[in-house]
């Protein structure tokens, strides 16, 4: 027999044909069956618990079968985030008009642009030189004067435990606030009424004021008012409920150094004054009596200075000056605020449609951001398992 | 479904597309599925069953290919190849899967005699050269045999071979040269 090496290409090729396998003649029946229905779907082995079967899903399925679901849930998603982001954002706004209006339950600090009243009471009480021990260091009291409020914290917390309250020093602080109030141009003038009833009320006085009455976008008042200080925060809550608050700033400052500096040097100043009134009564002689009398008249209008001094430091922090101004037209009033005559319409509309679609977008910018880096996973674990389900085929092989 | 286009089909022509283009109706996608089932189902059987050399095995995997190529038939783009290629590569990677679900390489376990049959008239030379042929593909490394059975088993050119390995024409051609070399030093060892 000729050896296998020695054969042509055909001949081997022949050998070769001729050991072809062919299917079982069931099996091909079998197979036409299944063709002829559309190749229905077997369970595939192995899939009989939940997973193996989810598995065999994911491998069997289109992908228009995976990115419907996942497609609708984003944007669910999506919907679900803009509606609580807007949400949010309105519910902001409204507190920021409500914390306006409440002022007086608010937390105080050095510098509040809304609320702050409460709180700050108790640093308003009046003035003791005395009491304020620990205030020698303040030979430069006007340099101190403008400075900002620096108060330990036990002089707060002292409210909540009596004890402390009682021992902690005094301090004097001036209150300075302006408020500005939003209402309807017809409306300006009753506003301007209630505001003078309010200080009227709250026992303050006005500086000065002016009115500009009239039914155009224009008319607007301005205050400048002098508040005694305990009662700034309810006079403040007072002036808030009179329109809606456009804008509402409070500044603090302490100046308790230079009350207390223009205090010593007022009783030293008077101490001198007597001990040269003694001078003067043992004095022998005119010309020693004229000298003392120089003296006395030199050293009595410094202490009328000191004095002078002292009573506006007392007044500025007895009371706080507030500046209040009434405005109206177009942005005086938010939407949805206390104008509620004007009904919403097509513009109203306009606007907050585009402001939700600026929230969406904003919220679709941010789930990109989110998102894109995920997919971008999915995408890298997706090729690389290709590639190791591709090297696990061909070591199949070896 | 497919009765009406299974009759249809054998009056169509065997020539041109086999496959139906995405953008043509699923019908017409259906009979051109049919033709290629037709035309290639005893070629994917014989060459899974010489990978495999395993009749039941060859069955299975056999069925799971056409299932998943019926399945994919509208991703099918003519641009990467021929329908007879594809159709070789799902078969290609539903047997290589079988082999690794397996863990056994394509070795010839059992029931050598099914994948072929002995002829009823044979001489004793003609039946020694069939079994040296057997037993030259059972010492064959897999991939070798994997050529063989393209080639010779289903009957695919060089061109369409080196598309469903992944491979250049010329490339699978020096292969398969080299496989045959292969075989016919087994066989010689064999006698």
């Amino acid at each position: 027999m000729k050896p296998f090496s020695e054969m042509r290409d055909e001949e081997l090729a022949a050998a070769l044909r001729s050991l072809r396998p062919e299917p079982s003649p069931a099996f091909a029946a079998e197979l036409d069956q299944r063709a002829a229905a559309g190749f229905p779907r077997r369970s595939p082995q192995g899939a009989r618990n939940p997973f193996a079967r989810f598995l065999a899903w994911l491998r069997n399925g289109s992908m228009m079968r995976l990115l419907i679901p996942a497609g609708g849930v984003a944007v669910a998603a999506i919907a679900v985030a803009t509606v609580m982001v807007a949400g949010s954002n309105s519910g902001s706004a409204d507190s920021e008009v409500a914390t306006s209006a409440e002022s007086v339950e608010m937390s105080g600090s050095e510098s509040t642009a809304v609320g702050g009243s409460a709180d700050l009471a108790p640093l308003t009480k009046q003035a003791a030189p005395e009491a304020a021990a620990g205030a020698e260091a303040a030979p430069a009291e006007e340099a101190n004067e403008s400075s900002s409020i620096q108060v330990e914290p036990q002089v707060f917390n002292g409210a909540g435990n009596g004890g402390a309250a009682v021992t902690a020093p005094h301090r004097d602080v001036e209150r300075a606030s302006q408020i500005t109030i939003g209402t309807k141009p017809g409306e300006v003038g009753e506003a301007s009424s209630e505001v003078f009833e309010t200080v009227h009320r709250y026992d303050g006085i006005v500086l000065n004021s002016s009115t500009q009455n009239g039914s155009g976008t224009q008319a607007e008042a301005n205050f400048e008012l002098l508040i005694p200080s305990g009662k700034v925060g309810d006079a403040m809550a007072a002036f808030s409920r009179i329109g809606e608050v456009v804008n509402r700033h409070e500044t603090t400052t302490d100046i308790t150094a230079p009350t207390v500096g223009a205090g010593e040097r007022l009783q030293d100043s008077q101490a001198r004054i007597e001990g040269l009134l003694a001078q003067l009564s043992e004095a022998t002689s005119d010309t020693e009596r004229e000298v003392v009398e120089a003296e006395l008249a030199s050293e009595r209008r410094h202490a009328a200075n000191l004095k002078a001094k002292l009573s506006n430091l007392h007044r500025r922090a007895n009371l706080s000056h507030v500046s209040v101004r009434i405005v109206s037209g177009k942005g005086a009033l938010s939407p949805g605020g206390s104008d509620k005559d004007e009904s919403w319409g097509i513009g109203s509309a306009l606007d907050d449609a585009g402001h939700l679609l600026s929230v969406a977008a904003g919220v679709t910018i941010v789930a990109l951001a989110v998102l894109a880096p995920l997919l971008l996973l999915l995408v890298l674990a997706w090729l690389a398992g290709r590639a190791w389900t591709r090297r696990a085929r061909e070591r199949a092989l070896t | 479904m497919m009765d009406a286009a299974w009759r249809r089909s054998t009056r169509m022509s065997q020539a041109g597309a086999l496959l139906a283009t995405p953008t043509e109706k699923p019908r017409e996608a259906d009979l051109a599925f049919d033709d290629l089932y037709r035309s290639s189902r005893d070629d994917v059987y014989a060459y899974v069953a010489g990978l495999l050399r395993d009749a039941a095995a060859a069955e299975e995997v056999t069925a799971i290919a056409f299932e998943r190529a019926y399945r994919k038939r509208s991703r099918f783009d003519r641009r990467r190849g021929e329908p007879r290629a594809w159709l070789f590569g799902i078969a290609r990677n539903a047997a290589l899967d079988e082999l690794r679900r397996r863990g056994r390489q394509a070795e010839l376990a059992a029931e050598p005699e099914d994948l072929a049959a002995v002829p009823a008239v044979e001489s004793a030379e003609q039946s020694e050269r069939r079994l040296a042929l057997n037993a030259g593909l059972a010492t064959l490394a897999p991939r070798d045999r994997e050529l063989i059975a393209l080639k010779f088993f289903a009957g695919l050119a060089n061109a369409e071979i080196a598309t469903v390995l992944g491979i250049s024409e010329s490339n699978a051609g020096t292969r398969l040269h080299r496989a045959l070399t292969k075989l016919r030093e087994a066989c010689d060892e064999a006698l």
